[in-house]
């Protein structure tokens, strides 16, 4: 099989990996961050190495800013309805996935409202303009991916913070698509809330995501429990992390996932983004020759998109190339990406996108394939078509 | 010598408090108290056994939340 559905879920992980999460069943085997035998300190100590990793990872400011969440999801509710009241308002991009749509929607039955600031890809400028304009006296929050799940156009997510600081209003970010790939500082960025997948670019097994954050006491709770600390308190503990790790961690996922960030500094997150960026181009230049392909945006630069690039082709709904190229052994994921924003921005909600995303572990000849599988697709949907035709004409 | 223990509150900030103690060459290990001087219930510390004052010092001084000191509890 050829996967090329990495914008969902990295796969094959690296060796690394599945090596920690291994190593993590069998060293690691009770909670960590609750008993004091050697076992559960084994445990903490490897949870705590992964905050470390991700901390320094993405520049936070101390591994007690890294919250583990279950995905990219979990940590956007988090901070959404942790932070929004009744009467606030929120300014998002165009692009957003339902992972900050859903919540928004939810949230607006208690009163919260949001604007949709138009993103213009290649024009950093009238994109943050567009964000000044969104703002309100009650902005209490900008919340925009730093991605699009879909066609990979870039924000500039550090320009955004900036207008937003001088606005006193912070920015969370969903760095679901972008993690890995994109330099995401969070000392020089200001960004107040990252969130980020731990299975996509950085990785990690599925299951596991992070919420990083040094204003994590600022934010009301989704999920009260138990967290190995102030048991005799009935509130929940105010500091971070522990304040949103209610119950028992991913442990192994955490200790696949620290793994997984490991393999990219490692690899090289600026290499992975050239090498990604360059099967996008040739797989481009490709299918823009090939007639019946609709292309939707530009060549791939990283200056302005990461590593996804959907298309159509002519007549087909993209579920039905979707299932012929599974039929030729090429894993891509089609339909709308839980993103219809994003969808509506390029005219495609009707009928989706095939999305492509390729890995670390994607090859040239994994593209030429593809395209060559996309050439038989038109091929044999135009052989169809003229047989249909010539039926119509004998009958 | 005083008491040993300080109370950091969780197992994240005795961890990364430990590391600071590291970088001032201060031995020091991170355990499980099981109620805490304060009467908060359970929680972790940073078992100092010498230079304790100093060490609490420096991790009140890099941001460390100290919720106060103890004495070790007894290992059998």
């Amino acid at each position: 099989m050829i996967y090329l559905d990495n914008a969902a879920t990295t796969y094959p992980k690296p060796r690394a990996v599945r090596i920690a999460v291994q190593r993590a069943l069998v060293r690691y085997g009770a909670n960590p961050g609750r008993a004091g035998h050697a076992m559960a300190i084994a445990s903490s100590e490897e949870v705590y190495r992964c905050r470390c990793e991700a901390a320094d990872f993405f520049n936070a400011p101390g591994p007690e800013c890294v919250a583990f969440t279950l995905n990219c999801t979990s940590a956007v509710n988090f901070v959404l309805k942790g932070l929004l009241h009744a009467g606030d308002h929120v300014v998002v991009s165009c692009l957003e996935h339902n992972a900050v749509m859903r919540p928004l929607h939810a949230l607006a039955a208690s009163g919260v409202t949001w604007t949709e600031a138009r993103v213009f890809p290649g024009d950093n400028d009238r994109t943050v303009a567009a964000f000044r304009e969104a703002l309100r006296d009650n902005t209490k929050l900008v919340f925009c991916t730093h991605a699009s799940n879909v066609w990979g156009i870039r924000l500039p997510v550090e320009r955004i913070a900036a207008l937003a600081r001088q606005y006193g209003v912070p920015t969370a970010v969903d760095c679901a698509q972008s993690a890995g790939l994109l330099p995401i500082d969070m000392a020089d960025s200001g960004i107040d809330y990252l969130c980020a997948a731990g299975h996509k670019g950085l990785y990690g097994p599925m299951g596991t995501g992070m919420l990083i954050t040094p204003h994590g006491g600022e934010l009301a709770t989704l999920v009260e429990g138990g967290t190995g600390t102030e048991s005799l308190s009935q509130e929940q503990p105010s500091g971070m992390p522990e304040r949103f790790e209610s119950g028992t961690v991913n442990m192994p996922g955490i200790a696949g996932l620290r793994a997984g960030i490991d393999f990219v500094r490692c690899t090289g997150r600026s290499h992975i983004l050239e090498h990604e960026i360059s099967l996008l181009r040739s797989l481009y230049a490709g299918l823009s020759a090939t007639d019946g392909v609709e292309l939707y945006t530009p060549m791939p630069d990283p200056r302005w998109c990461a590593p996804v690039l959907s298309f159509n082709l002519r007549g087909m709904a993209s579920e039905e190339v979707g299932r012929a190229l599974g039929a030729c052994g090429i894993a891509v994921r089609a339909g709308l990406h839980c993103a219809p924003s994003a969808h509506r921005f390029y005219g495609t909600l009707e009928r989706g996108a095939v999305r492509i995303c390729p890995s670390a572990f994607s090859t040239q000849t994994d593209m030429r394939t593809l395209l060559a599988a996309v050439r038989q697709i038109l091929m044999k949907k135009s052989r169809k078509k003229a047989l249909n035709l010539s039926k119509d004409m004998v009958k | 010598m005083g008491k040993p223990m300080i109370e950091v509150g969780s197992v994240t900030y005795a961890m990364k408090g430990r590391g600071l103690l590291a970088r001032y060459g201060i031995w020091s290990r991170v355990e499980k108290i099981a109620r805490t001087a304060q009467g908060r219930g359970c929680s972790f510390g940073i078992y100092v056994p010498n230079r304790t004052n100093e060490a609490e010092n420096i991790l009140k001084r890099e941001g460390i939340p100290v919720f106060g000191r103890s004495e070790r509890e007894v290992q059998l």
